[in-house]
């Protein structure tokens, strides 16, 4: 672990970009058609609870991350399996959003640049960014949190005063009773975004205040939370169930049928600024639990070494990942939520949590006895 | 590595990939599209027409010479078995790069979209990144698609323009065309419930005589490209056209009317009174408690009165109730005459299906396969209108009350 410290607000910011990431570009939940916007806040609420569970763990562990107090919880050789297994599922699905990233790009705006020019880009500038450490990726969180909130609160105003808005797309309400909505929440929305919170948990141990992690965690994932639902509702109140279930990036299509004034229109530029500014932030913290997983696990001293050697195999990893994009996103939407989600998000660190606790009391009534 | 080492390699990667944008292309090598168009021929393929800026003709003005010498626009047109076969097949024309981000406006053939359906030819526009969806999109009317890209216009030089510009102030002002884009069209034939409408263009004059440059020398055109009615569809084909007040009652059902008139006849004149809506509101819903959906429409319109030409006291509150009356039942009688036409052509233009769908799924879910061929055309459907008078201009009475008197 690098020595560096960052404050409540710092991470409210990281965590709230983190999950802006890529779930507001893709057509998040709309399974649930026009009740897409509950199933986020329905999501949100099961990501709070998992992030109690993570923050309780770091609670128990204050000064370690993830990867190294689930040693101490389950002895030396199963942690370090176990830990392996983290640092594998975070250099997948670090591989995986880079992916998005290109791919959207390409499909939006490059279509004759090749997947690799994309992610090579993106990339160098992960890996400068690592090299330099958390603090240097909070203190860029902060400065493009505003430009990303400019942003987004212009484009709310501009989709408002053009008048595309129709509410009436957004019902009925729960046309199927609440039990799509909660298969939704279940196979999607509280693994991804919500769930990808777990990140934080090899983050959390460079908090300067311990005691401000609750609140700044509920905080930023609150925001973002709700910042996901009003974009959902407001891509289905513009382009309607129909068109979203057929896009691969709705918030893509409601800016463009922004006109408004007759000269503010094609306004796709707000899409790539979003899409640059949260898809970097959303691939830097996955990469950086990486590497800080393999260097707590190999045991080696200066972790900002590996940045470079763990590029190189993100990168190959994630032009390899899927020979297409709708191999890509299948495997998105139908396989990983379900099987590499499900187990690393809520159940082993539940059952760590369960562990943890046993194991804590036990040793605290030795020291009261 | 050492620090250098790594920094030598950051520039050198950067050189290669920040000198320019992977596939730029300079200005003069872009094509730059103001619309296109697709027909059919004989042996079944498809005809894209494209109609592309001259920029150089289009400044005229300051840079002096230039325009005025030639058209403002150049056309080709190009075949293909499938859309964007003929698109590629352009290539083989045209000596640039065709640009497609400012092209506003898609028109399809008449024969296209009553024959195969205007869906056969759509996904090729939506999947394409480069072509906006905000496009409008519109039927030729009585003419080939390709014709109405290729006549020459004044005042707005480049066709496109003028082709949007009038339908923008059509449906602003005269409430008889619709604006319609190519995200709108889809979004309407996909959805359950709600068919949709296209506005007509066609050719007034001569072909042959539109394509010259002495077509715009005039004061008068000799031929001119103007709005011509309402293509209405049913499942993706064209199966009528509306025109003038029928065209006006679906622009006023679907509540998208912002400015008209309406005519009242008065002591036995023919349209003595005219009354310009200045704003309204049309609200559909959907009764669903009984075996058979009814729907109410409530049309709530405001105006003025602008033209009398007959002596009638104006000043007087209970004429203008009488007048409100009037009007009530006038456009009341405007908008059933639609519903009913509507009715049998066994279409569901303006979404009464959705309306159904949003007050009860439940029942939507029965009625909805046979919705357009059954329910909707046997469909009991309830117009109110209330119509206010507000103001009548700069004049109380017309001067026709004082030369009554005289």
């Amino acid at each position: 672990m690098e020595r560096a410290k960052i404050s409540a607000y710092q991470l409210l910011v990281l965590i709230f970009l983190f999950e802006i990431g890529t779930a507001i570009l893709v057509p998040l939940a709309i399974e649930a058609k026009q009740d897409a916007w509950l199933a986020v806040l329905i999501g949100l609420v099961g990501g709070c609870c998992l992030f109690w569970i993570y923050h309780s763990l770091y609670s128990y562990y204050p000064d370690i991350p993830l990867t190294e107090y689930m040693q101490r919880i389950l002895g030396s050789v199963l942690g370090k399996v176990l830990a392996f297994f983290y640092v594998l599922y975070f250099m997948y699905i670090t591989a995986r959003v880079l992916r998005d990233f290109g791919e959207m790009l390409i499909i939006a705006f490059y279509p004759e640049t090749p997947l690799f020019a994309m992610n090579v880009l993106m990339v160098l500038v992960v890996v400068y960014t690592i090299r330099k450490g958390i603090e240097v990726i909070a203190r860029t969180g902060e400065l493009l949190f505003i430009i990303m909130m400019l942003i987004g609160i212009s484009t709310i105003v501009l989709i408002i005063i053009s008048g595309i808005i129709e509410t009436s797309n957004l019902e009925p309400l729960l046309e199927k009773g609440l039990k799509p909505v909660i298969k939704t929440v279940f196979t999607q929305t509280l693994f991804f975004p919500f769930g990808e919170v777990i990140v934080f948990a090899m983050i959390l141990p460079y908090l300067n205040q311990a005691s401000k992690a609750m609140k700044a965690g509920l905080l930023g994932l609150g925001l973002s939370g709700l910042v996901i639902a009003l974009i959902m509702a407001m891509n289905i109140s513009v382009l309607g169930v129909n068109l979203i279930s057929r896009s691969h990036f709705p918030f893509l299509s409601t800016i463009q049928t922004i006109e408004f004034a007759g000269f503010l229109q094609r306004l796709d530029i707000i899409f790539m600024l979003s899409t640059v500014i949260a898809g970097f932030f959303k691939i830097s913290l996955y990469f950086y639990a990486s590497l800080i997983g393999t260097a707590n696990l190999f045991n080696i001293k200066n972790s900002a070494q590996l940045a470079y050697p763990l590029g190189l195999i993100l990168l190959i990893l994630s032009i390899t990942i899927a020979s297409n994009f709708s191999e890509h996103v299948y495997e998105g939407l139908q396989i990983v939520p379900l099987y590499v989600h499900l187990p690393f998000q809520v159940i082993i660190p539940g059952l760590l949590l369960i562990i943890a606790f046993f194991k804590n009391r036990k040793e605290q009534r030795k020291r009261n006895s | 590595m050492s620090r250098k080492s790594i920094s030598l390699y950051l520039i050198i990667a950067s050189i290669s990939f920040l000198s320019g944008c992977w596939s730029q292309k300079e200005l003069n090598e872009l094509a730059i599209i103001s619309a296109t168009s697709i027909d059919k021929n004989e042996e079944g393929q498809y005809v894209k027409t494209i109609q592309l800026i001259n920029p150089s003709n289009v400044a005229g003005g300051l840079q002096g010479g230039g325009g005025g010498q030639s058209p403002a626009v150049t056309v080709y047109s190009v075949t293909g078995d499938s859309v964007l076969e003929a698109h590629f097949n352009a290539s083989s024309k045209i000596s640039r790069k065709l640009y497609h981000a400012h092209a506003n406006l898609i028109v399809f053939s008449e024969e296209v979209a009553q024959e195969d359906g205007i869906e056969d030819v759509l996904d090729a526009f939506e999947r394409d990144p480069e072509i906006r969806p905000t496009a409008r999109v519109v039927i030729a009317h009585n003419t080939k698609a390709g014709d109405l890209l290729k006549s020459l216009t004044a005042v707005d030089k480049i066709p496109a323009e003028k082709v949007n510009g009038t339908l923008e102030f059509t449906e602003q002002y005269r409430g008889t065309n619709l604006e319609v884009t190519l995200q709108d069209v889809i979004k309407t034939l996909t959805s359950e419930g709600k068919e949709p409408v296209i506005s007509g263009f066609s050719i007034k004059g001569d072909i042959e005589q539109g394509k010259k440059m002495d077509n715009i020398l005039k004061s008068e055109q000799d031929t001119t490209l103007e709005t011509d009615g309402l293509a209405i569809f049913k499942e993706g084909k064209l199966i009528d056209w509306y025109q003038e007040d029928m065209a006006k009652g679906v622009i006023w059902i679907l509540d998208k009317i912002k400015q008209t008139d309406v005519e009242l006849d008065r002591d036995g004149k023919k349209n003595a009174i005219v009354y310009n809506v200045i704003r309204q509101k049309t609200e559909v819903s959907a009764d669903t408690k009984h075996d058979m959906p009814t729907i109410t429409i409530n049309v709530r319109a405001e105006g003025d009165i602008r033209e009398v030409r007959t002596s009638i006291n104006l000043k007087d509150p209970k004429v203008i109730l009488e007048l409100e009356k009037e009007l009530e039942e006038k456009i009341k009688k405007l908008l059933e005459d639609t519903v009913m036409r509507t009715q049998q052509n066994k279409t569901d233009i303006f979404g009464f299906g959705e309306e159904v769908h949003r007050s009860n799924p439940e029942k939507w879910k029965k009625l909805k396969s046979d919705w357009n061929d059954n329910y909707f055309s046997n469909l009991n459907v309830e117009v109110k209108v209330e119509a206010f008078v507000r103001r009548s201009g700069l004049r109380t009475n017309s001067y026709f009350s004082e030369m009554k008197d005289k």
